[in-house]
C-alpha cells in the first residue's frame, strides 16, 4: 500500500515545489543532472574494464599507501574531494577498485583537498572546474557516438563529468537564494556548544554551496570582518569537511551496494576526524601556533593558520583511521549487506567486457563461483543443514548426527529463483562472448560452461535425495538413520573441502586441484564400504529391502553430486594463465587411475 | 661447429621455448618436489595412526599422490 502511494506522493511534492519555488526547481534539476552524470560515468568506466585503466587502477590501489597517494594527487589536481569520491564510487561500482582501495583513495582525497585551503590562503583563488562542463559535454557526446569501444568509453566519462559539473552548478545556483540567510555574527557562542554549532553551520553551508572551498572563502571573509572568533572559524572548517561528503552520498544513490559502502566510509571518516578535531581543539590550536611560528607565519595571519589547521586535522584523521581501514570495510560489509535477492542476479557478467577475452574468462569464473555459492545454500538446506554448520562446525560428523531440524522450504521455487536464472545468464553470456573469443580460449570456455551445468545437476540430485534423507534422518531405525547421516556428511564434507581449497593462495591452487583426486578416491572407497555394510545389515534384517534400495539409489545421487562438485572445483581452481596449475592439470588422475588408487 | 648446425641448434632452442617445454618442465619439477613433501607428511601421519579407518583413508591418499608423482615424472621425461 505504502509503495503504491510513494511514487505519486513524491511526484506531487516535486510538482508543488516546482510551482512555488523556481530555486527548488533548479536544485532538483541539479540533483537529477548530477545523478545522470553518475550513470554516464559508470558506463564509461565499464568500457575500460580489462584494459589499461583496470591494470593502472589495480596497480595504483593494491596497497593502502598507493591508494592514499592516488587520492592525494588526484584531488590536488582536480581540486575537489567530492568529485574524486564520486569518481571512486563509479570505479567501485564498475568493479575496478576494491572497497579497501576505494577507502584509501577517499582518505588520500581528504589530504589532497587541503591543498585547496593553501591555494585559497596563498592566492585567494579557486580553480573553477565547472567552467569545463560545456566543452566536456560536447566532446563527450561526439565521442560516445563513435564505433570504437574505447572512444565510446572516453566519451561517456567526459559526458559524465560534464553532467556532474553542470548538476553541481545548478544546485549551487538554486541554493544562491539561501546564501544571504547565513548571518554568522548573530550566532557566535563561546565554548564547546559554539564549536558544535559552528561545525554544524559549516557542514550545512557546504551542503548548500556544494563546495568546501566556497565555505572556506566564507570563513575567511567572516574572520577578516571579525564576525567570528578564530576558534569558531576552525569549527566551521571542520564542519565544511563533514558537509563535503553529501556529494558522495548523492552519488552513491545511483551506485550499487559497494558504492554505498564507500560513501558510508567517507561519511564515517569525516565525522570521526571532525569529532577528534573538536575534542582536541586546544591541542590543535597549540600545534598550529607552533608550526606557524616555526615556518614564519604571522600570528594574526588567520588565513594561513586556517590552512595549517585544515592540513593538520585531516592528516591526524588519516593517521588514526589508516590502521582501521580493514575493520571499517568489514563493518560496512556488515551494515550494508548484499541484498539476498541479488544472489539470483549475475554479479560479474557485463556485456561491456565481451571484447576482452581475459576479462571475459575472469568474470565468467567469478560468476560460476557465484552460481556455486547459490547452489551451496540450496544443497545445504536440501540436506537440512545450515551453510554455517557445514563451513564452521568443528566436528561436522557430530553436528550432522545431532541436528535433526527439518528445513521447511520450497526447493523448486528456490531453484528457479536462485540457480536457474543465474545459470541461464551464464549460458547466454558465454554464447555472446564466444563470437569474439580467439580459439585458444575455447577449451577454457567449454570447461566453465560444463562446470555450470554440473552445478545445476548437483542441485537436482540433492532435490531427489531430500525426500528420503528427511524421512530417514528422523527414523527410529538407527542403522538407516546412520547411513543417511553418512550421505549428508559426504555432501557437506565435499562442499566444505572445496571452500577450504578455494581459499588457498595462488600457487597452492595447483596442489588443491591435485588434492581433489584424493577426495575422489576416498569417495570410491566409501562406496565400496557402503556395499559391504548394506549386505551385512540386510542379511541381519536390520533394515528392510525397501530401505536398502532407497539407500543405494540415494547413494548414487550423492556419489554423482560429489564427483560433479569436485570436477567443477578442479575446473574453477585453475587459471589457464597459471603455468603451475596448467602443469598440474596434466597430472590430474583420470577415472581408471583413481579406481586403481582406491582399490584395496 | 658449422654455421648451419649452429643455426639449427638455435632454432631448436627457440622452438622448444615457443612450445613452453622448459617452462612446463620447471613447473613440473616444482610440483614433484611438493608432491614428494606431501608423501612424506602422509607417511608420517600413517606411522602415527592406529585407527584402521583412518589408516585406510591415509593409504588411499598416499596411493593417489604416488600415482600423481609417477605421472608427473613420466610427463617431464617426454
Amino acid at each position: 500500500m505504502l509503495r503504491r502511494i510513494l511514487l505519486p506522493s513524491i511526484l506531487l511534492i516535486l510538482g508543488y515545489g516546482f510551482w512555488v519555488s523556481p530555486d527548488f526547481k533548479e536544485i532538483a534539476a541539479g540533483v537529477s543532472i548530477f545523478l545522470f552524470g553518475m550513470l554516464f560515468l559508470e558506463e564509461g568506466f565499464k568500457a575500460f574494464t580489462g584494459g589499461v585503466l583496470e591494470k593502472l587502477l589495480q596497480k595504483t590501489t593494491d596497497k593502502t599507501w598507493k591508494s592514499l597517494l592516488f587520492g592525494v594527487i588526484s584531488t590536488s589536481i582536480m581540486q575537489s574531494s567530492s568529485l574524486v569520491s564520486v569518481i571512486t564510487i563509479s570505479f567501485i561500482s564498475a568493479g575496478l577498485v576494491t572497497l579497501v582501495g576505494g577507502i584509501g583513495i577517499i582518505f588520500g582525497a581528504n589530504i589532497g583537498t587541503t591543498t585547496g585551503a593553501w591555494l585559497v590562503a596563498a592566492f585567494g583563488l579557486k580553480v573553477k572546474i565547472s567552467a569545463y562542463a560545456m566543452p566536456m559535454l560536447v566532446f563527450g557526446i561526439v565521442l560516445s557516438f563513435q564505433k570504437s569501444k574505447y572512444l565510446k568509453g572516453i566519451g561517456s566519462v567526459l559526458a559524465g563529468l560534464g553532467f556532474l559539473f553542470l548538476g553541481i552548478h545548478y544546485m549551487k545556483e538554486g541554493f544562491e537564494a539561501f546564501k544571504g540567510s547565513f548571518d554568522l555574527a548573530s550566532l557566535a557562542v563561546a565554548g564547546y556548544p559554539g564549536l558544535f554549532l559552528f561545525a554544524g553551520i559549516g557542514a550545512a553551508a557546504t551542503v548548500v554551496m556544494q563546495s568546501s572551498h566556497a565555505t572556506l572563502v566564507l570563513i575567511l571573509t567572516a574572520l577578516a570582518a571579525g564576525q567570528i572568533t578564530y576558534e569558531n572559524g576552525l569549527a566551521l572548517a571542520i564542519g565544511a569537511n563533514v558537509g563535503t561528503t553529501i556529494t558522495a552520498i548523492i552519488g552513491a544513490l545511483s551506485a550499487n551496494v559497494q558504492g554505498k559502502r564507500l560513501a558510508g566510509a567517507h561519511l564515517i571518516f569525516n565525522l570521526v576526524t571532525g569529532v577528534i578535531a573538536i575534542a582536541f581543539i586546544s591541542q590543535f590550536v597549540w600545534a598550529v601556533d607552533v608550526i606557524s611560528n616555526s615556518v614564519g607565519i604571522a600570528k594574526d595571519n588567520y588565513t594561513m593558520k586556517l590552512a595549517v589547521f585544515h592540513t593538520l586535522f585531516n592528516l591526524t584523521g588519516v593517521i588514526v583511521m589508516v590502521p582501521l581501514i580493514q575493520r571499517l570495510a568489514d563493518y560496512l560489509y556488515k551494515v550494508l549487506p548484499e541484498k539476498s535477492k541479488d544472489l539470483a542476479e549475475p554479479l560479474y557478467l557485463n556485456e561491456a567486457v565481451v571484447e576482452f577475452p581475459e576479462t571475459v574468462l575472469k568474470s565468467l569464473k567469478k560468476e560460476v563461483w557465484h552460481l556455486f555459492d547459490s547452489a551451496f545454500e540450496l544443497m545445504a538446506h536440501g540436506i537440512n543443514l545450515h551453510r554455517t554448520e557445514i563451513l564452521e562446525s568443528p566436528d561436522l560428523e557430530k553436528t550432522i548426527d545431532e541436528d535433526r531440524e527439518i528445513h521447511e522450504f520450497d526447493l523448486d521455487e528456490l531453484y528457479e529463483s536462485k540457480v536457474k536464472i543465474l545459470y541461464g545468464a551464464i549460458i547466454e553470456f558465454i554464447s555472446h562472448a564466444q563470437e569474439n573469443m580467439p580459439s585458444i580460449y575455447a577449451e577454457e570456455m567449454f570447461r566453465l560452461r560444463k562446470a555450470s551445468s554440473e552445478i545445476v545437476e548437483c542441485v537436482k540430485h540433492v532435490k531427489h535425495l531430500r525426500k528420503n534423507a528427511t524421512r530417514y534422518m528422523l527414523s527410529d531405525n538407527e542403522h538407516i538413520r546412520v547411513e543417511y547421516n553418512r550421505l549428508r556428511y559426504q555432501i557437506s564434507l565435499v562442499l566444505r573441502e572445496i571452500y577450504r581449497l578455494r581459499n588457498e593462495d595462488d600457487y597452492d591452487h595447483a596442489l588443491a586441484m591435485l588434492e581433489i583426486d584424493e577426495l575422489k578416491a576416498e569417495i570410491k572407497l566409501e562406496h565400496k564400504q557402503l556395499d559391504v555394510r548394506i549386505t551385512e545389515v540386510l542379511r541381519d534384517d536390520r533394515i528392510t529391502p525397501m530401505m536398502a534400495t532407497s539407500l543405494l539409489n540415494d547413494f548414487n545421487y550423492v556419489d554423482e553430486t560429489s564427483r560433479n562438485l569436485l570436477d567443477t572445483a578442479q575446473a574453477l581452481l585453475v587459471s589457464h594463465s597459471d603455468l603451475v596449475a596448467e602443469a598440474a592439470r596434466e597430472v590430474v588422475l583420470d577415472e581408471d587411475e583413481i579406481d586403481e588408487a582406491s582399490a584395496a | 661447429m658449422k654455421f648451419s648446425r649452429l643455426i639449427g641448434k638455435a632454432e631448436k632452442i627457440v622452438d622448444s621455448h615457443a612450445q613452453g617445454h622448459p617452462v612446463k618442465s620447471a613447473k613440473l619439477s616444482k610440483l614433484q618436489r611438493l608432491l614428494g613433501e606431501k608423501i612424506a607428511r602422509y607417511q608420517e601421519k600413517l606411522d602415527a595412526t592406529e585407527d584402521p579407518q583412518k589408516r585406510e583413508k591415509l593409504q588411499t591418499r598416499l596411493k593417489v599422490v604416488n600415482a600423481q608423482l609417477k605421472k608427473s615424472r613420466k610427463l617431464s621425461t617426454r
